[in-house]
């Protein structure tokens, strides 16, 4: 294929200078375009991983239950040993066989911690108050999960001893702060002593009710011979529910729930603003593409004269065409290289004027800004094809003799 | 003796497909090398339509058109726009410049089209012509800002540009008065004279057409007589042209 003459491209651009206002129009409506996208890509991304951290930012991403059933036998119907032939005990409230779950499950790829908590309901008592509260004993590989380290508000993370961490909620409730001693009661009225040692905000309500104690307290406290729950962290948060299948075929006698699982309307509410920010997105590009080719097809009658006398001089239809084409191209390039800018500038004048409080992050990733710009010019392009064609059927003779 | 650059045999033009009508009727014609040839005949006679097939920009509807020996009725689209950009220059009766572009740039466009991009010699050779033909000033420019002589000259330096074989030029002094008209013409022919070239002017002025080497008449799409300027000596030229009566050749 004979590669592009550079006087097409020379002609191109000197019909886009000369047709300043039209030139100036649809370099505006393109960049408009890109712009909005840009902004709305950046804006939803940065809202779905705003709400997905919220929710799992500081949460286990699967958790390993015992099944609340009649546990089933352990020998399966073939005489073979279930749950990948090693031997567990059978399962109802309490997973006893942990240490080897969570040793078969820290070997599975992907998986970035594993440990065991035991969870109950008690009560905190400070002073004349009293206060119901979850308590989870963890170890400390287990705070990792919680990212207790990072949503400390005071005081430290060392769980040894009588020492606890407590939700910003009960502190507030309790008024307690780091170094008070208070005590902690389970369902049956035992009572032990505590010592605040952190207070952690973990941003949602109900996580911030939760009082943290260790693992070897907890299963004492609440009487428990085994653990109630293991929680794991994954590296990549949306393999969750995959790795989660994996788990799920290889343990028969416990249950494992993936975040995804959990929040199914939270993901399907994601979908459908993906969805509808897809379709808006969408036909911005549709309205870019027709606003080119229409504007380019207008310009296409309007140059016909001026193609016939290329023509004539021994331009070829290809040549015709592909002025149109690089037309396309440069109202394309530089639409989405002012759009992108413009839709950058549009963020920031976002971010400031959304107060601090309200504000998540906008996702602006290279996608977010490379897709919008390459489908721009991409629309322009191929928008241009149809002035393109016009341009390569005309023949130099109809111009000629019309005038 | 000299030969002939364009022969035709047996042209015939006919427009319109359920209403047929016939604009060039059994057109044989021969145009020797580096001549002067003046193409008469009252307005709808053709002229402009044997010009135009001649030029390769339109297609006879039958007949043979050969060209520097070159059969053309089987020549694909690309093969005439190559050929026409090569050796062909073109005057057309309304200027016809590209209105986006200087002097300058109209005269070296045929050449960018052959070459693909702007050279340094062209625009050399651009600058000689316009100095030639007394538009050097007028080469920044645009087509707007001339007079109608200049850019009848800006589109005779553009013909000239490719150094082609042969000039088309269809009632380039139309629309200038008769001074400007007779320069323009005057330096037309000193280029014929000089480069060679071949020279095929559609003119409805007599003069001009006397001062042709041959004159050929056209008369409701067929050649009503056709003339050696100087073999028939001006004079009985002049008479010739002013006979209404055809001879059928
Ligand atoms: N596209 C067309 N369809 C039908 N008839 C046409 C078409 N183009 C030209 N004609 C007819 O062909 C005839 C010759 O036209 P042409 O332009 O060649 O004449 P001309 O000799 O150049 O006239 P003028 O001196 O006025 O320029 C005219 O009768 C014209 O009406
Ligand atoms: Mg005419």
């Amino acid at each position: 294929m004979k590669k592009t003459n550079k006087y097409e491209f020379m002609i191109a651009w000197r019909f886009l200078v000369k047709g300043r206002f039209q030139t100036l129009l649809i370099v505006l409506g393109i960049s408009m375009g890109v712009a909005v996208q840009l902004f709305l890509s950046a804006l939803i991304g940065g809202l779905q991983i705003s709400l997905i951290d919220k929710t799992v930012g500081a949460a286990p991403h699967i958790t390993v239950m015992p099944v609340d059933t009649i546990p089933k036998k352990i020998n399966n119907e073939q005489g073979k040993i279930s749950d990948n032939k090693k031997v567990f005990y059978s399962e109802r409230r309490e997973i006893f066989s942990w240490q080897q779950y969570v040793m078969e499950i820290k070997t599975e790829p992907g998986v970035e911690i594993a440990a065991p908590v035991v969870n109950g309901p008690g009560f905190a008592e400070k002073g004349d108050t009293v206060v119901p509260v979850a308590i989870k004993g963890v170890s400390a590989e287990g705070l990792g999960i919680y990212r207790i380290k990072e949503k400390l508000l005071a005081g430290g993370v060392e769980l040894s001893g009588e020492n606890i961490l407590m939700g910003k909620a009960i502190a507030e409730r309790l008024a307690a702060a780091t170094g008070d001693k208070i005590f902690l009661r389970n369902e049956k009225g035992e009572q032990v002593l505590a010592v605040v040692c952190g207070i952690f905000d973990l941003g949602s309500d109900a996580a911030n009710k939760l009082v943290l104690v260790s693992l070897d307290r907890a299963r004492s406290f609440f009487s428990f011979d085994g653990i109630s729950a293991i929680e794991i962290r994954v590296k990549d948060v949306f393999a969750a529910e995959n790795t989660g299948k994996v788990f799920k075929k290889k343990f028969s006698n416990v249950k494992t729930e993936s975040w995804q699982e959990k929040n199914r309307e939270l993901l399907s509410a994601l979908r459908s603003q993906s969805s509808s920010s897809g379709t808006i997105q969408f036909f911005v590009l549709i309205s870019i593409s027709l606003a080119i080719a229409s504007v380019l097809g207008i310009a296409a009658v309007q140059k016909s004269r001026q193609l016939g006398i290329l023509k004539a001089m021994g331009a070829t239809d290809r040549s015709a065409a592909g002025i149109f084409v690089i037309e396309g191209a440069l109202l394309g390039v530089s639409g989405a290289f002012l759009g992108v800018f413009a839709g950058l500038g549009l963020s920031v004048l976002f971010m400031s004027a959304t107060d601090a409080s309200a504000r998540f992050g906008l996702e602006i990733t290279a996608a977010n800004i490379l897709t919008p710009a390459a489908l721009a010019v991409i629309a322009s392009v191929i928008s241009a094809s149809i002035p393109a064609r016009r341009a390569a059927k005309l023949t130099p003779v109809e111009v000629i003799r019309n005038g | 003796m000299a030969e002939d650059i364009i022969l035709t045999k047996g042209l015939n033009k006919v427009y319109g497909d359920r209403l047929k009508v016939s604009v060039l009727k059994d057109i044989n014609i021969a145009v020797r090398v580096k001549s002067f040839t003046a193409l008469i005949g009252p307005s709808g006679s053709g002229k402009s339509t044997l010009l135009n097939c001649l030029g390769l920009i339109d297609a006879p509807t039958s007949g043979s058109i050969i060209i520097d020996k070159t059969e053309f009725s089987s020549v694909n689209v690309n093969g005439l726009a190559s050929f026409r950009n090569l050796h062909m220059g073109f005057v057309f009766q309304f200027h016809y410049l590209l209105p986006e572009f200087t002097a300058l740039e109209n005269v070296l466009m045929p050449g960018w089209i052959r070459s693909g991009r702007p050279e340094n010699d062209v625009k050399e050779y651009a600058l000689q012509i316009m100095e030639r033909i007394g538009i050097l000033k007028e080469k920044e420019k645009f087509p707007a800002e001339m007079s109608g002589g200049q850019q009848q000259r800006v589109a005779i330096a553009r013909a000239l540009i490719n150094k082609p074989k042969l000039i088309f030029a269809d009632e380039p002094t139309g629309n200038l008065d008769r001074e400007t008209g007779f320069e323009v013409l005057k330096l037309m022919k000193e280029i014929n004279a000089e480069n060679g070239t071949t020279l095929l002017i559609v003119t409805h002025d007599r003069e001009i057409a006397l001062a042709a080497d041959h004159i050929i008449e056209l008369v409701d799409g067929r050649i009503c007589k056709q003339l050696d300027v100087k073999k028939t000596g001006k004079t009985a030229a002049a008479k010739e042209i002013e006979n209404r009566s055809c001879r059928i050749q």
